[in-house]
C-alpha cells in the first residue's frame, strides 16, 4: 500500500481550552514520499516529537488532516481500528528501553507481533529475526531485559518494534545517550533498513552529522511550523540561517567555514567528512588531482 | 490528562497568591470546619459570600473553578439525591415506597449541595494559587508542633516535596510508555475486564522500574551533594507571616463567630 505520508493544514494544541493550552503545531502541510529517509530537525520544543506522533495517530490533529497508509486521520478519529495503521508504522520513542516489561528478552520482542495477531510460533520467528537484525546475541534470548546493559536494552526495544515488520519506521532520537560505537551501529541499522528493505525512515535528531550522512530529505521545524524542507545540501547552504534557527552545522561544514575565515576557499561547502577531505586534497594537489 | 485541573497551580500575583502557604493551608482547614457548623440559610449565605470574596481576590477566572468541580459532579448529584429521597420529616409532597420528597429534605439537599461546593471551591483556591512545593513547606510549618511527640515532620516534608516534584515527571513517563505500548499494538481501555487488567501490565511494570531507577539516582545524587538527614537543614525558601495573613485571619475568624451566632441551636 502507499506509504506516502501527507499532512494537510495540521494544527495541534495541547490541553486545548484550558489555561495551559499550548500550540505545538501550526498549520503544518507536508508530504513525506514513500521509501525516503527523512530527518526532522529543529530547536528543542519546536514540535518535532508532536509531529511524528501524528503519523501513527497517537496524537490527533486539533484541526486539519493527515493521510497515511490509506487512512485519513481527522480531529474526530477515534482510537478504534487504528491497530492496522500502527502495525505498519513502527515508532521508536526516545529512550525506548523504558518500555521493556516482559520477563525475558524474546518475550518482550514477541509482544508486538502477538498483539497484532501473530501466532506464538510466528511471533517467535519474527522476534528471532529482529534480534539478529539489531545484533543481539542469541545467548541473551532468555535473559531478563532488566539485567542487560543500557545499549543492549535499547536494542531489545528497537527489535520489539522491528519484529512487527513496519513499513514506516519513526525514530525519535534513537541514539541519545549512546556511546559513539552504539550510535554508529544504530544509524547503520537504520540505513540498512532503508536501503535494503525499502522502509520509509523518519528520524528526529539533533545530530547534524547524522542528517548529512544518512538522510535524503530534511525538514526543519521552528515554533510549530515547517520552515524548510529539502535536500541536506539546500538546508545547510546558508550557515547564517542555520544558526538563526538555533541549529548547528555538520562538523565538516563547520570546519569549512573556519577555513574560509582563514582565507582558504573551497569550491563548495562539504557536508560530509569524505567530501571535505576530497576538497582539501584537491586544493593541496592543485590541478594535478583529478 | 489534558482536562485534569484539580491540584494544578496557576501562576499569578494576587492577594491570595502572595499569602504565606502555612496560613492559607490553615485558613482552608478552618473554613471547612466552619462549614460543618452552618445549618441554616443565613450561615450558608455568609460563608458563600466570604468564598465569593476569596475567589474574586484570587484573580482566577470563575471558569476554572467550574472545571474543577466537573469531575466530582456525579458524586455531588448522587449524595444530594440520596439526601432528598431518603430523609424524613416536614411536609411531604410526594412519596413512593421508601422514597419521599418533603420540603425539609429539599432544603437539606440544597444545603448538602452548597456544602460540597464550598469545600471543593476553597480547596481549589488553595491549589490553584499555591505551588506544590509551597504547599509542602506549609505542611511542614503546620506540623512542626508534632515534633514534640517525635513525629518525623522533616522527613515527611521531604518525602512530600519529592513526591510532588515527581508527579509531573511520572505522568510524562506514563504518557510515553502508554504511547510506546500503543504503537506496539496494545489497546488500553477496551475489551473485557480481564483484558483490561492484562493490558495494564505493560504499563505498570515499566512505570515501577522507572520509579525505582529514579529513586536510586536521586538518593545517590542527594548523598553526593552532602545530604545526610532531613533534620538540621537550613531553608532556602522562607515564608514569613505578613500583614495580609493577619488581616485574612481576622476576617475568617469574624465570619466564624458570625456563623456561630447565626446558626440554629
Amino acid at each position: 500500500m502507499d506509504q506516502t505520508i501527507s499532512f494537510k493544514q495540521v494544527t495541534h494544541t495541547y490541553q486545548a481550552n484550558t489555561p495551559f493550552s499550548q500550540d505545538a503545531l501550526d498549520q503544518v502541510s507536508l508530504t513525506i514520499p514513500a521509501h525516503s529517509f527523512t530527518a526532522i530537525i529543529g530547536h528543542t520544543g519546536s514540535g518535532k516529537s508532536t509531529l511524528v506522533q501524528h503519523i501513527n495517530a497517537l496524537l490527533k490533529p486539533t484541526s486539519g488532516e493527515i493521510e497515511v497508509y490509506g487512512r485519513t486521520i481527522i480531529p474526530t478519529t477515534t482510537n478504534k481500528n487504528l491497530k492496522e495503521l500502527r502495525k505498519h508504522v513502527g515508532m521508536v520513542f526516545q529512550f525506548p528501553e523504558k518500555q521493556l516489561f516482559e520477563e525475558s528478552v524474546i518475550k518482550d520482542i514477541m509482544f508486538g507481533p502477538k498483539n497484532y495477531g501473530a501466532s506464538e510460533a510466528d511471533a517467535e520467528k519474527d522476534a528471532e529475526d529482529a534480534m539478529q537484525l539489531v545484533g543481539l546475541d542469541e545467548s541473551l534470548r532468555d535473559k531478563s531485559p532488566f539485567d542487560l546493559s543500557g545499549g543492549q536494552m535499547r536494542r531489545v526495544a528497537i527489535a520489539g518494534v522491528l519484529a512487527m515488520k513496519p513499513e514506516i519506521l519513526i525514530l525519535d532520537e534513537p541514539t541519545a545517550g549512546l556511546d559513539p560505537r552504539g550510535h554508529k551501529e544504530i544509524m547503520d541499522l537504520a540505513q540498512e533498513l532503508h536501503d535494503h528493505r525499502g522502509l520509509t525512515i523518519i528520524l528526529v535528531t539533533h545530530q547534524m552529522d547524522d542528517v548529512v550522512d544518512y538522510a535524503s530529505d530534511v525538514i526543519v521545524m521552528d515554533r510549530g511550523k515547517i520552515v524548510k524542507h529539502g535536500k541536506p545540501s539546500d538546508i545547510f547552504a546558508d550557515p547564517k540561517w542555520v544558526y538563526q534557527m538555533h541549529l548547528d552545522l555538520p562538523s565538516s561544514a563547520e570546519f569549512a567555514t573556519r577555513l574560509v575565515k582563514a582565507g582558504i576557499h573551497l569550491k563548495q561547502t562539504p557536508l560530509t567528512i569524505e567530501k571535505l577531505a576530497d576538497e582539501i586534497a584537491e586544493l593541496i594537489k592543485g590541478e594535478a588531482h583529478t | 490528562m489534558s482536562n485534569f485541573l484539580f491540584g494544578r497551580y496557576l501562576p499569578g500575583n494576587s492577594w491570595v497568591h502572595r499569602m504565606s502557604p502555612q496560613s492559607k493551608l490553615m485558613l482552608c482547614f478552618f473554613f471547612v470546619i466552619v462549614i460543618f457548623f452552618a445549618n441554616n440559610v443565613w450561615t450558608y449565605a455568609t460563608l458563600s459570600l466570604l468564598l465569593i470574596v476569596v475567589v474574586l481576590m484570587s484573580g482566577v477566572s470563575i471558569g476554572y473553578f467550574l472545571k474543577g468541580i466537573r469531575p466530582l459532579i456525579w458524586l455531588i448529584i448522587f449524595t444530594v439525591l440520596l439526601q432528598i429521597l431518603f430523609s424524613s420529616g416536614g411536609h411531604v409532597y410526594w412519596h413512593f415506597g421508601p422514597f419521599s420528597v418533603s420540603d425539609l429534605s429539599l432544603i437539606n439537599g440544597g444545603f448538602i449541595f452548597v456544602r460540597f461546593l464550598l469545600i471543593i471551591m476553597i480547596s481549589t483556591v488553595l491549589t490553584l494559587t499555591t505551588t506544590p512545593l509551597a504547599i509542602a513547606d506549609g505542611v511542614q510549618t503546620v506540623l512542626k508542633p508534632l515534633k514534640k511527640f517525635h513525629f518525623p515532620v522533616d522527613t515527611l516534608a521531604l518525602m512530600l516535596s519529592i513526591a510532588l516534584r515527581f508527579v509531573p515527571t511520572l505522568m510524562d513517563e506514563m504518557e510515553t510508555i502508554l504511547n510506546a505500548q500503543r504503537s506496539r499494538g496494545v489497546d488500553f481501555g477496551s475489551g473485557s475486564l480481564r483484558h483490561r487488567i492484562q493490558a495494564a501490565v505493560p504499563l505498570l511494570v515499566p512505570l515501577f522500574t522507572g520509579a525505582i531507577n529514579h529513586a536510586e539516582n536521586l538518593s545517590t545524587a542527594m548523598e553526593a551533594r552532602g545530604f545526610t538527614d532531613s533534620e538540621h537543614r537550613s531553608k532556602y525558601r522562607v515564608y514569613r507571616w505578613q500583614t495580609k495573613d493577619t488581616i485574612s485571619w481576622g476576617v475568617f475568624l469574624l465570619v466564624g463567630i458570625l456563623v456561630l451566632f447565626l446558626r440554629n441551636n
